[in-house]
């Protein structure tokens, strides 16, 4: 029997109903904090500085991304039963080809538990899944409730992502490791120096006027002067716009990734050698995907090999 | 022997899809980028219950790129960017050919598991050859080496397929110069000899030259290499060459230098002169006849002669007596019909054969001892393959090279025909022969008149299993030979092979990459098909031990034609070294050559001890010339009247 017919008929044996349990992988969500706070701390405003050539970065560096899947599996009234899978890995690449050097996964339930009657969480602890507090509060909402899930299948993942990338950097010692995404939450994690976070999505502006105008215009092969963002917890990193593909006809945001490093010693100095790493990213294109301008092939990778991995998880 | 897992590293795992589904005939795998295997590799798939055999026909590789123009962008435009740090993810996808599944039955899919390379014992299994390659007597035929992946295994050929009764024949097809096609068969042959069970008969070959001096050296050792012994080890075949080889050669025009390249005075003597006389070619006239002269009368003509009157007393209306032994007879005989027939008023009709219809076979008879001389003998005499008295494991080499088409056809027809009667009369000497024929489309093309040598060819593909007569055919294009003579070819062989030949329909069920691996295949090599094979097997054969036609000619280059009487000196002196030349060149001064020739074939014939003494008998006490008027001689004969010319000056 399988975890997901577990699930499906502990709800039905407690009286909940059986959902069709499509899996999803994301839920749609209005752009939360458009903007926030930085400091330009290269020059005083915001310029495009050429990177030069394409450098391929150090043999041995490491990629991480995650993936996460959920399915609504039924109902205790109206409250969803969510069971959810979140995996990352960090493939590291030796002579061009990537091989995995630290997965983590993760498979869980995700309720509102002060919902549930003490029949109702007696069956689902029958199953073999942890069991994540959803926090979706005591009032029900079909929508709300399906957010909360997803907020902690997100948080899980970047759990799990944390975890395999702390692995690496602990058992690589000098590798570098490429982040889809920020490095503030790594802050905390050992040899998080060495990671270079690569920013697809933009929603989150720092910058304004002159300094934004420039940044969102930069030509191909440059990148902004550098600025200092807050994260989470107050753990500031360095942060620059890197232009990958000429932007012209086409949007903005065409080929724009934004890098950052944890504040430290060095981070600044090597932003122009970092960049030249990232630029070289741009072949082989990742041209599966619809964010092939922004997205890595190395990280569009780790997330076929984790989907590989997962196989017909349902 | 059981089948179970080994320590062999798995290098693949079998994959499926709706698209591409594993079935109990084909499967596919996947394996890293660098894998050992490659196309006509044996793989081993291990499943819960049971074992697959596959042999690799076809590979894919492609990476997750979607169009080529991303490729394009990726590099900016520039073919020379600098590699990209990333290599793309990319397969190597294989597809295979069921061999062979354990329990055979229920025949069920290929189970989705892991695959490994065919350990040698893997692939007795594979190819069925466990049926007849293992146990005492073994008598398997070993073909050759199946070296895949670091695996080298034999590949026996079962002998009741190869050599008869179950099946029989091998036909063996490619290139001229690359295919290596006469070398393979060389190799085959020695393994027959040496391995074929003495239990099963006894067995010879009958190997006809065809062109230039291929088979001419067949007794004599070649330089072999390390690697070349090495295969030879492994295929327990001893390289040695042939030790029992009859050399067989017409005669050139001239009746005494042998039409054959083996002619170096360090072999003279081991070629025997094949002569026929007229009782020999009669039977076979219609190799020589056109398929416009054969028509029922001449038929009936021919048939009568043949019937009644030659070798037999014959008189004729016009009290004449005949024997016609010789083709010189046969003309006496036609030269009485004619001369009577005008003598009793211009008569048309001689024995209800019309004169125009006489006159037509006696000008097709009589020109076969013209254009095929050195071959067909004016005399009665000839001399022929030992029929009736073959030996066991002995090559018999007839040298036809220098011979024109028509004496090729009458050559190859008569003797494999011969081989038929007294293989059916069970007195041939050997139970088995193999006849090995080069350029089997030129003897049996797929297109073009009937002949007679077609139609034999047909015969003895579709009914010499049954007599112990096996063909063994070799062309380069094997879509221009009739059909139902490959096609009874129980196991093919192919070379390298053109890519116009892969590309007729003979060939459609190859893979692309099987034909592309047949088209570039290195010379050694070949891919071979028995029924016992349920797919092609790609084997390595190491070089013939023989000396192969091209080194034997520079390491016995042959000798070049002497006058008449230093022939005859030569050709007596090959039986015994101590005939003395000056004595030979005298009691053939003066005489006819014909008379020598009839002479010289005689002694060949029965070797005598004194080879002089037995040809001074056959010559005969010689006539001594008389010139007329010559006063040594005295003048005991009238000279001729002088009539003065009324003309002269």
């Amino acid at each position: 029997m399988t975890v997901r017919g577990n699930v499906r008929r502990a709800l039905a044996r407690a009286g909940g109903s059986v959902a069709r349990g499509l899996a999803r992988e994301a839920a749609r969500q209005p752009v939360g904090r458009p903007f926030a706070e930085a400091r330009v701390v290269e020059g005083r405003d915001v310029r495009a500085i050429p990177v030069g050539d394409p450098v391929t970065g150090p043999e041995g560096m490491g990629f991480v991304d995650g993936i996460q899947q959920f399915a609504v599996e039924g109902h205790f009234g109206v409250t969803p039963i969510v069971r959810a899978r979140v995996a990352a890995a960090v493939l590291e690449r030796r002579e061009g080809t990537l091989r995995c050097a630290a997965r983590s996964v993760e498979e869980f339930l995700t309720v509102p538990c002060g919902r549930l009657t003490p029949a109702q969480r007696e069956a689902l602890d029958g199953v073999e899944l942890p069991i994540r507090e959803s926090d979706a509060g005591p009032r029900p909402h079909p929508l709300l409730d399906r957010w909360a899930a997803v907020q902690v299948i997100e948080q899980r993942r970047d759990r799990c992502e944390r975890d395999a990338a702390a692995r690496f950097l602990a058992a690589r010692p000098d590798a570098w490791l490429v982040v889809d995404g920020g490095v503030t939450g790594l802050a905390a994690v050992p040899g998080a120096e060495r990671a270079i976070g690569v920013v697809k999505s933009h929603e989150t502006q720092f910058l304004e006027a002159t300094d934004l105008e420039a940044a969102l215009t930069l030509p191909a092969g440059t990148r902004s002067s550098a600025f200092v963002r807050r994260g989470a917890g107050g753990v500031e990193a360095t942060s620059w716009y890197l232009r990958l593909w000429p932007w012209s006809e086409e949007d903005l945001l065409h080929g724009l990734a934004r890098v950052e490093r944890l504040m430290a010693r060095g981070a600044l100095d090597s932003a122009d050698e970092v960049s030249r790493w990232v630029l070289a990213e741009r072949s082989p294109i990742a041209d599966r995907d619809p964010r092939w301008d922004r997205l890595l092939y190395p990280m569009h990778h780790v997330e076929v090999y984790l989907r590989a991995e997962a196989g017909g998880w349902h | 022997m059981a089948l179970t897992r080994d320590s062999v590293p798995v290098i693949g795992r079998v994959v499926a899809t709706e698209a591409l589904p594993a079935s109990p005939h084909q499967f596919h795998f996947w394996t890293p980028t660098a894998t050992p295997i490659g196309i006509g590799a044996i793989v081993r798939v291990d499943g819960e219950d049971r074992t697959v055999f596959g042999v690799v026909l076809d590979a894919r590789a492609y990476s997750d790129l979607v169009t080529p123009l991303h490729e394009v962008i990726g590099a900016e435009g520039d073919p020379g960017a600098p590699t990209a740090p990333t290599r793309r993810a990319e397969i190597r996808l294989w597809t295979a050919a069921v061999l062979r599944q354990e329990p055979e039955e229920p025949l069920q899919p290929v189970p989705l598991a892991r695959v490994r390379l065919a350990t040698p014992a893997d692939v007795t299994l594979a190819l069925r050859m466990d049926a007849y390659a293992q146990g005492e007597p073994r008598g398997a035929i070993p073909v050759g080496l199946y070296a895949a992946g670091g695996t080298r295994a034999p590949v026996w050929l079962d002998p009741d397929f190869l050599l008869g009764p179950e099946s029989a024949h091998l036909n063996i097809n490619g290139v001229s110069g690359l295919a290596t096609k006469t070398s393979a068969v060389l190799f085959l042959l020695s393994a027959v000899f040496q391995h074929f069970p003495r239990a099963k008969g006894r067995i010879a070959a009958v190997c006809f030259n065809v062109k230039g001096p291929d088979l001419g050296f067949l007794d004599r050792p070649a330089a072999l290499t390390p690697q070349d012994l090495e295969m030879y080890a492994a295929l327990d075949v001893a390289p040695e060459p042939f030790d029992q080889v009859r050399f067989y050669a017409p005669y050139k025009a001239d009746g005494v230098n042998l039409n054959t390249l083996r002619t170096h005075p360090e072999l003279a003597g081991s070629v025997e002169p094949l002569v026929w006389g007229l009782r020999e070619v009669l039977d076979y006239s219609e190799v020589l006849l056109n398929r416009d002269d054969i028509d029922a009368k001449a038929d009936a003509f021919l048939d009568f002669l043949a019937d009644r009157v030659v070798g037999k007393p014959f008189v004729d209306e016009w009290g004449g007596r005949h024997a016609v032994e010789s083709f010189g007879d046969l003309e006496r005989l036609f030269r009485a019909i004619f001369d009577g027939l005008e003598a009793a008023g211009g008569r048309d009709m001689w024995r209800t054969h019309h004169v125009a219809t006489i006159r037509k076979v006696r000008n097709r008879l009589m020109n076969i001892s013209t254009r095929c001389k050195g071959l067909v003998t004016d005399d009665a005499d000839g001399n022929d393959l030992p029929f009736g008295a073959f030996e066991d494991r002995t090559v018999y080499v007839v040298d036809v090279a220098g011979v024109d088409q028509l004496g090729q056809d009458l050559v190859f027809t008569r003797v494999v025909s011969k081989l038929r009667e007294h293989l059916e009369r069970r007195d041939l000497g050997v139970e088995h022969v193999v006849a090995f024929v080069d350029e089997l489309n030129k003897y049996a093309p797929a297109d073009g008149p009937e002949t007679y040598v077609r139609k034999m060819l047909l015969d003895l593909s579709e009914r010499g299993r049954y007599l112990g007569v096996v063909l063994f055919g070799a062309q380069q294009f094997r879509s221009q030979v009739h059909r139902r003579v490959v096609g009874n070819a129980g196991t093919t062989v192919y070379g390298r092979m053109d890519m116009d030949e892969l590309a007729t329909p003979g060939y459609q069920i190859l893979s692309p990459a099987t034909k592309i691996k047949l088209a570039t295949l290195p010379k050694g090599e070949l891919m071979v098909r028995h029924p016992h094979f349920t797919q092609p097997v790609f084997v390595r054969f190491p070089r013939p031990a023989s000396l192969q036609g091209r080194q034997g000619v520079e390491q016995f280059p042959p000798a070049a034609d002497v006058a008449f009487d230093d022939a005859v000196v030569r050709q007596l002196a090959a039986l015994d070294r101590r005939v003395p030349a000056a004595r030979v060149k005298d009691l053939i001064a003066g005489r006819r050559e014909d008379d020598v020739r009839r002479a010289l074939l005689a002694t060949r014939r029965a070797r005598p001890h004194d080879v002089v003494a037995f040809f001074a008998a056959r010559l005969g006490p010689a006539v001594r010339r008389q010139t007329i008027g010559d006063p040594a001689h005295g003048a005991d004969v009238a000279p001729l009247r002088t009539v003065e010319d009324p003309y002269a000056p």
